[in-house]
């Protein structure tokens, strides 16, 4: 007989739907994620599609229904090390890693205020510090801090216990091997942005005031390193006058072949942050062809009516600083005119594309394409590939490829 | 505006598929080329609009356009392409089609274009030369004629009336060649007629001409390409001991004619002189030429069986010529011969075939340089 209970790799809004529909199917999960936090790249966004809601709107639904599900378990800064066994019998082996503060913490932040360490924040991608003792994030679930021990070293860890009302920082917690035995297997490790300095001729990491999309996202939430506010990175000047450059490394062979799906619905919904955000200001997205799938059509021809927003066909192929103002000079063709052109900017946006987290995480058994995207059919029984780890997708079809993959687990755990 | 009906070409299509341009089909036209080409006009950059101008086989539109020349194949768009789609090779195979189109008889232009020809393009000189040397008796090492000290002297092995009818022939030939070829090539960029275009050049005809020579002589343009600086100094030194080969043939013409001195000139002579280091100059050229794009290959292509056709006849020049000189010399008469005979149907094949073979571009990129200065497009 088939093992009763299903492993979900990745707690992003795909493992967690995954894991939600199959626990409230009446079957036990546990979800296995690289993360202090549940949420993935979804708790990183300003808004998301199709409601343009923050985050919370989706996210703390989906953790009620964790916390009043006793079917789910989770591990955060855990990892898969090792699968063996076959359709409806797998043996899987998890790495725990310590986080240094157990079930006490109720998140009162004296650790953090005592912490003499700092570290840079990359749930910020690396725009500020927290402290070495930190909460990924204000509505991190789970609601508990974390001691970064890379960077909390010497006295810093005695500081953070000896701060602790509660006896919730154990410092001597060590990495933890878990055996867990499970009849399906779904994998949703999502995604990664493209490493944007990759791309030489477009500045990112050598001029200051070139972000990533992903950066936008950070610089745009309230929760923010700018508290919501966008400005620019080399003097906290308000970017008014923001350039958008698509296909980032995206639909590119020297970088990644294939289309990322959403960076032109991202920087469309990027261009509404800015134009709410500043009334006078402007916006230009340099593009090859703007790809808005389905009825995402109608969003692009708001944005496009807009008098302040203007779209330039031709892409960008470099990006350059001009030192005394820190402005951004972007060098494109505009195809239609058939002119090079050159124009100066307060910022620019990169729309960076997605590369699939699986190329890294090296879980066993599942096998990748060349491009590190996992494929349905390769995949032994019993294992099912949901979301951006098999193509660029959406939180729309995420969360339905989801409760498809939720379905199927179902099916093998009955068998 | 104005509606236009496009009429493909596909024969053209196909055409330039089939000269080295098969990647031209992957081109989206998202205009990364443009941006990345430091020698583009910024009005009407190329190459974008060249790609898809090949791409619906707007035959004329690519072969009246000066651009294509002006593009000096740096290779920053092939290797900043994000679909593979090569356009400094496809602006290559234009431009070895505009020569095939302009350079008449087309046959040989046909012929040396394509690998399978090549036997019987080396026929020709082979042939000639073996026929003088049969009807001179020297076809076998013993039966030439040695200087009065027992050395080779190759005006013995071939005297230079001969040789002067072989290459005065070859070089009539291919100046007439290009004569016309230009002449044609420069009609049709003008649009049909020699003197209906605008003259925008402030310096009129010798102001465009003078400031053209003054690029070349500088290969300032050169010094613009990212991915291939190098080549500036390869094809500089290419250039120069071209011309530095030039002037000996011209100053031994004199003193064979002028002075009644035959050769071989001492070492120590000023022309020999001249002689010697332009021939080490382009056999280090020619050695970085190769070292240089078998380095960027990855990244600009590896060129056309038509580039190396060229890089392999000047290297072979070179390389003979060298040790025709050396083998002289050390007076060994059995390597001696050959090698100047193969020296010699190399020369030939250089001459007679220069309007056919990339050694045109020399002729048509600065007939367009000059045009396109002259008719304001840079």
């Amino acid at each position: 007989m088939a093992e009763q209970s299903v492993l979900v790799i990745g707690g992003g809004i795909s493992g967690l739907t995954a894991a939600i529909e199959t626990a409230e199917a009446g079957y036990d999960v546990f979800i296995v994620e690289r993360n202090p936090y549940l949420g993935g790249r979804v708790a990183q966004l300003n808004k998301y599609f199709p409601k343009l809601c923050p985050p919370v709107c989706g996210l703390e639904l989906n953790f009620r229904r964790i916390k009043e599900n006793a079917r789910i378990k989770f591990f955060t800064l855990a990892e898969v090390t090792g699968i063996s066994g076959s359709e409806g019998n797998y043996d899987v082996t998890v790495k725990v890693n310590p986080r240094y503060v157990n079930d006490k913490c109720v998140g009162c932040d004296a650790c953090a205020q005592a912490c003499p360490a700092e570290r840079p924040n990359e749930f910020n991608f690396g725009m500020d510090k927290t402290k070495a003792a930190y909460l990924p994030f204000e509505q991190a679930f789970p609601f508990k801090y974390v001691i970064d021990a890379n960077y909390c070293k010497g006295d810093c860890g005695k500081a953070c216990k000896e701060a602790c009302k509660y006896d919730a920082i154990d410092l001597d917690m060590k990495p933890e091997t878990i055996n867990l035995k499970v009849g399906a297997i779904v994998v949703a490790t999502g995604w990664n942005l493209y490493d944007a300095t990759k791309m030489d001729n477009l500045g990112f990491g050598k001029v200051k005031n070139v972000i990533t999309n992903m950066m936008m996202e950070r610089l745009a939430a309230p929760n923010g390193p700018t508290q919501g506010k966008i400005l620019r990175p080399s003097d906290g000047k308000p970017a008014k006058n923001v350039a958008f450059v698509q296909c980032a490394g995206s639909r590119d062979e020297n970088h990644l072949p294939y289309c990322s799906y959403i960076c032109c619905m991202a920087s469309l919904k990027q261009v509404t942050y800015l134009r709410e955000q500043y009334p006078d200001s402007k916006a230009e997205i340099f593009y090859i062809d703007i790809r808005t799938p389905g009825r995402y059509e109608q969003f692009y021809w708001k944005v496009k009516d807009d008098a302040n927003v203007k779209l330039t066909k031709g892409k960008v192929a470099r990006i350059t600083e001009d030192l005394e103002t820190r402005d951004v000079i972007v060098e494109a063709e505009d195809v239609l005119t058939g002119k090079k052109i050159k124009r100066t900017f307060d910022m620019v946006v990169l729309a960076t594309g997605m590369e699939p987290a699986a190329k890294q995480s090296n879980i066993p058994v599942i096998s990748l394409t060349q491009d590190g995207f996992m494929v349905q059919s390769s995949q032994k029984g019993g294992i099912f590939a949901v979301g951006t780890v098999k193509s660029p997708v959406d939180v729309q079809r995420s969360v339905q490829d989801a409760t498809g993959a939720a379905v199927k687990s179902i099916q093998t755990v009955r068998r | 505006m104005s509606e236009r009906v496009i009429n493909p070409d596909l024969k053209f299509v196909n055409e330039v598929v089939q000269a080295g341009g098969e990647s031209m089909k992957k081109c989206f036209q998202c205009a990364t080329c443009t941006v990345v080409c430091n020698v583009t006009p910024p009005d009407n950059p190329f190459p974008r609009k060249e790609m898809i101008q090949a791409q619906w086989g707007l035959k004329d539109e690519l072969f009246k356009n000066p651009d294509i020349w002006l593009c000096h194949q740096c290779s920053d768009c092939t290797a900043y392409c994000p679909r593979g789609a090569k356009p400094g090779e496809v602006l290559g195979a234009i431009r070895k089609m505009t020569l095939q189109r302009y350079s008449k008889p087309s046959f040989l232009a046909k012929a040396v274009g394509d690998s399978k020809y090549l036997v019987f393009l080396l026929a020709v000189p082979v042939v000639i030369f073996l026929l003088i040397l049969a009807s001179l008796g020297h076809l076998s090492l013993s039966s030439i004629p040695r200087g009065e000290d027992g050395s080779i002297v190759y005006a013995h092995f071939i005297p230079v009336p001969y040789i002067d009818a072989v290459f005065i022939a070859a070089a009539l030939f291919a100046a007439i060649v290009f004569v016309n070829g230009v002449l044609s090539y420069w009609k049709d960029m003008a649009g049909g007629g020699l003197t209906k275009w605008q003259k925008v050049h402030g310096g009129g005809f010798l102001g465009a001409i003078s400031s053209t020579i003054g690029e070349i002589i500088s290969h300032n343009r050169f010094r613009k390409c990212d991915l291939t600086n190098k080549r500036a100094t390869s094809h500089l030194l290419v250039f120069y001991s071209f011309v530095g080969l030039a002037i000996t043939t011209t100053v031994a013409i004199y003193y064979l004619y002028g002075l009644h001195w035959e050769s071989p000139y001492p070492l120590t002579d000023p022309l020999k002189i001249l002689a010697n280091v332009s021939a080490i100059a382009l056999l280090i050229g020619i050695g970085l030429v190769i070292t240089n794009r078998l380095k960027n290959a990855e990244k600009a292509g590896v060129g056309s069986y038509y580039d190396w056709l060229f890089i392999g006849v000047v290297a072979a020049i070179v390389i003979t010529g060298i040790l025709s000189e050396v083998t002289r010399l050390a007076n060994i008469a059995a390597l001696a011969y050959p090698i100047y005979f193969i020296h010699l149907v190399s020369v030939f094949f250089l001459f007679a075939y220069a309007p056919f073979s990339k050694m045109a571009h020399m002729v048509y990129r600065t007939t367009a340089m000059v045009f396109s200065k002259l008719s304001g497009r840079e």
